[in-house]
């Protein structure tokens, strides 16, 4: 019977180095993949995962165990997010990625333009750069749910809010990207009424 | 019941965290409310666009195989010995290393109690090579509760992060350069371009000009002659 993420956590702080590692191979691509969608580049995804387990693995003496284990790696995975994010604000950035010939990595703000290299070619382009223009409270709302299945209570534990505030944020998401992605040719128009409201 | 006041309880419904009792009551709405209930579908189209972005396989941080696991030939070996010695022992045959060679000896001879010495004897020994094969497979392992700063797991992720981000700066700087060879290359055909154009538009001017000067001074003649006539 495989140990559950506290008992890890206890066995770690006893010395018990395989026990992190056991929560590693548990929570990486997790971690990872949620990164990803965040910050839209594979690239940093693994950079800022990595730096998100040395993070858990120097404070795992502070991690007092009232919320879940996932829940305090998601926490730190998206601080480190919100704080790359940060020190990009204000710059055009395309990731390196970008300028091969696969164009794979998106533009992380819509006004790029000299540097823009990037065309969103197909469905899937459009779709991730519809999520990476959202709002960054939107936006991570939209990933842990949709993307990481988390539920709401889940969500509210990561994020510190309550849950009626994550509904918000997540509502407010999906009509964005109703929006863009209906103005794009992707998503299918809804009637009439929708739009008098 | 106003619109927005249903909007937490339609997105219960959307991802399937609705109660009986939720789900009922938005049903009973979207019924009469189309505005509510396109959303609903909307909402409902828009989660299946976004599962058309995949993620790229996330590459494992460490090898799916722990280190501190004891491999699976020495458990099977530790096994096999355990196995052997037991059976051994229960059929009544003794297995021994004399003289440099193993001797098997079987069937019933010493007594019930010899017997259970015997295997007694073995299991003790069985149990003192388990022991000694796990204890040194953990040598390798240091015990620390406190990560200190040589700690070898921080070394190797420190490694790794500051190899990913020299490879970063080798591409950003490569790729710059590139850029700056397209713009400089740009400039200059369009350069040429002007100049090729200013230098038709010169040509073209400067026909003008010498077929106006020949017109004008065919007309000089014509007015000299006609002066003179």
């Amino acid at each position: 019977m495989s140990r559950t993420d506290e008992e890890l956590v206890a066995s770690s702080l006893a010395g018990d180095r395989s026990a992190f590692d056991q929560l590693v191979l548990r929570w990486d691509r997790k971690i990872q993949g949620a990164i990803y969608r965040l910050m839209g580049s594979e690239e940093e995804a693994r950079d800022l995962c990595q730096e998100a387990f040395l993070k858990a693995y120097r404070g795992l003496g502070a991690f007092k165990g009232e919320a879940r284990f996932s829940s305090w790696l998601y926490q730190i995975a998206l601080n480190l997010c919100r704080d790359r994010m940060r020190r990009r604000r204000g710059r055009t950035l395309v990731s390196l990625d970008a300028l091969e010939a696969d164009g794979q990595a998106p533009v992380l703000r819509e006004e790029a333009n000299a540097l823009d290299l990037v065309e969103a070619r197909d469905l899937q382009q459009r779709v991730r750069a519809a999520v990476l223009a959202l709002a960054d409270d939107q936006r991570e709302v939209i990933v842990l749910k949709e993307y990481e299945g988390l539920t709401f209570q889940e969500i509210a534990e990561v994020l510190d809010l309550p849950v009626s505030t994550v509904k918000t944020r997540l509502y407010r998401g999906l009509d964005r990207l109703r929006e863009r992605l209906v103005r794009e040719g992707v998503g299918a128009p809804v009637a009439t009424e929708m739009s008098a409201r | 019941m106003d619109c927005s006041d249903l909007r937490n309880d339609l997105l219960d419904v959307l991802y399937g965290e609705a109660s009986a009792d939720t789900r009922r009551r938005v049903e009973t709405h979207v019924a009469s409310c189309a505005a509510c209930r396109d959303e609903l579908l909307a909402f409902g189209a828009v989660r299946s666009d976004l599962q058309r972005w995949k993620a790229p396989e996330a590459r494992p941080l460490l090898p799916r195989r722990s280190s501190f696991r004891l491999p699976s030939v020495l458990a099977a070996a530790a096994a096999l010995l355990v196995a052997t010695g037991a059976g051994l022992g229960l059929s009544g045959s003794e297995l021994r290393f004399e003289e440099g060679r193993v001797a098997l000896r079987l069937g019933r001879g010493p007594s019930e109690e010899a017997l259970q010495r015997a295997l007694a004897a073995q299991e003790s020994r069985h149990r003192q090579e388990l022991f000694a094969l796990r204890a040194e497979l953990r040598a390798g392992a240091r015990p620390a509760s406190v990560p200190a700063e040589g700690d070898p797991l921080l070394q190797r992720v420190a490694d790794m992060i500051r190899e990913s981000e020299s490879r970063q700066a080798q591409r950003f700087t490569a790729s710059l350069a590139t850029l700056d060879e397209r713009s400089e290359a740009r400039r200059r055909y369009d350069l040429a371009r002007i100049g090729a154009g200013l230098a038709y538009l010169d040509g073209k001017n400067g026909q003008h000009l010498s077929r106006t000067t020949e017109l004008m001074g065919y007309m000089l003649d014509a007015s000299e002659k006609r002066g003179e006539r």
